[in-house]
């Protein structure tokens, strides 16, 4: 069977990227490439390449992240007894980008706001040292059920998991120095890993998507303390859920926006306009495609609360 | 799950358990030990907010279920913090026995480490601590939760 993009996602991408089009559609042909990411609380990055490399792994290190790395080997990665004993957490590459900007450190009080299945949120205990105190919400039973097994897997004693809408995250009563919102989204940069999200995709779904995550950014941006950081991501490629998102945080929240980098990711910045709207804060955001490092496509920007 | 606050003689007790059986001293007050009603202990860091622990889904890392005649169950992560420590009750199994474990089959141990039989023994391959499983009479009964078994293959001893 011949695999296409839906009408309406080639005209809009056609619109997005122009002589790079081609590039996106190559992409519904070849898959991401596998990732481990190490997980430091129960084993050294040098330790575990040495039995991983035993088994006849070839092992290649995430350039943008020194503790994760790119895997070619014809054993399942879920059946090993390292997979067992929660010494590597399997992710697509791309998904440590939120966590590596929100840049979480011991001793913060911070909220992953959309957390299940929780690979972001196992990565910020992983980085938060197993200290201080994260919150991870998620709305579905199912999902709640599979992040509080990886934070078990992962060895999480700074974690607490709360099924609820997070837009009633108020009524905790806590603020937090650092918030994730990788917001639920229509996917459309997760193709690559599996093209049935394009069956889901819409210009009607996106939009429905994008009040939403405005709702959660709404949400959120009360329970941050001031100055505190917001990261806000999806891993769509649709302005609507992104830059558009970006310019109401700003205009109609009072976030402040913030440039930062990620060395040795290929990204470029948000979109300066698409269509007949244009982006005044774009250029505080990255977005990649899948085509720029063989990993699902993301969108980030970074905001700061006024103080 | 609704958790509750472990009292410092409950913390004390599990101390003691965790060396009756498995030879080595555990410092459980640098957490914050919670119990739910299956009698499973949570160690919970310090700066987690206790008010969310009766409405949380996770709170805090699993590290084992009492059961009766003072004995513990410990879970893969349990395994790991006391594994290294431990003196007693350990069954070493080679890479066929490891993953009948895994898989939440019964296994055999090519070494057994001053066990009981009919007590809970921390599963032990190479280096690495996988969790517990009942000794009886030379096979190892495992403890691996459905979620995490790992179906590799179904050999039989």
């Amino acid at each position: 069977m011949e695999i296409k993009f839906p009408i309406g996602f080639e005209k809009k991408f056609e619109e997005i990227l122009e002589d790079e089009f081609p590039k996106l559609e190559a992409c519904l042909h070849i898959l991401p490439k596998k990732c481990i990411r190490v997980n430091t609380l129960k084993i050294s990055k040098e330790k575990l390449k040495q039995k991983l490399e035993k088994n006849g792994w070839k092992l290649e290190e995430v350039s943008w992240y020194e503790n994760a790395f790119f895997v070619e080997t014809e054993e399942n990665l879920a059946k090993t007894k390292e997979f067992f004993l929660g010494y590597y957490y399997i992710q697509d590459a791309a998904s440590l980008v939120p966590v590596l900007v929100l840049d979480p450190k011991p001793n913060e009080t911070i909220l992953d706001a959309c957390a299940a299945p929780g690979s972001k949120t196992t990565f910020i205990v992983e980085l938060m040292k197993n200290e201080g105190f994260l919150i991870a919400c998620d709305v579905e039973p199912k999902r709640i059920k599979a992040l509080s097994f990886n934070l078990q897997k992962i060895g999480a004693t700074n974690a607490v998991v709360i099924m609820m809408d997070v837009r009633k995250i108020s009524n905790l009563g806590i603020s937090f120095d650092k918030i994730l919102v990788d917001a639920p989204c229509s996917g459309s940069g997760t193709f690559i890993s599996s093209y049935r999200v394009l069956n889901f995709w819409s210009n009607h779904v996106v939009e429905k998507l994008s009040r939403l995550q405005k709702e959660l950014l709404k949400a959120c941006s009360k329970v941050l303390k001031p100055n505190g950081i917001l990261v806000y991501s999806t891993c769509s490629l649709d302005p609507e859920e992104n830059e558009m998102n970006l310019e109401y945080a700003v205009k109609k929240l009072g976030f402040i926006p913030e440039y930062f980098e990620v060395k040795g990711l290929k990204y470029r910045i948000g979109l300066e306009s698409y269509g007949k709207i244009n982006f005044e804060y774009s250029k505080y955001s990255i977005r990649f495609y899948p085509f720029e490092n063989q990993t699902e496509g993301f969108f980030v920007c970074k905001l700061r609360k006024q103080g | 799950m609704q958790v509750e606050k472990a009292r410092i003689e409950d913390v004390e007790k599990i101390e003691k358990i965790v060396e009756k059986n498995y030879g080595c001293r555990i410092d459980l007050k640098k957490y914050d030990v919670y119990f739910n009603k299956k009698q499973e202990i949570f160690l919970a860091s310090k700066s987690l907010n206790e008010n969310l622990s009766k409405s949380a889904s996770y709170f805090g890392l699993c590290f084992g279920k009492l059961k009766r005649g003072e004995k513990i169950q410990l879970t893969t992560e349990g395994s790991q913090i006391i594994g290294k420590n431990a003196t007693k009750n350990i069954a070493i199994l080679d890479d066929e026995n490891i993953f009948r474990f895994m898989e939440g089959l019964d296994s055999k141990a090519f070494n057994l480490v001053n066990c009981e039989d009919r007590n809970f023994v921390i599963i032990k391959n190479d280096e690495d601590f996988f969790g517990s499983g009942l000794l009886r009479e030379n096979y190892i009964e495992s403890n691996v939760s459905k979620g995490r078994r790992i179906i590799k293959s179904m050999k039989k001893i």
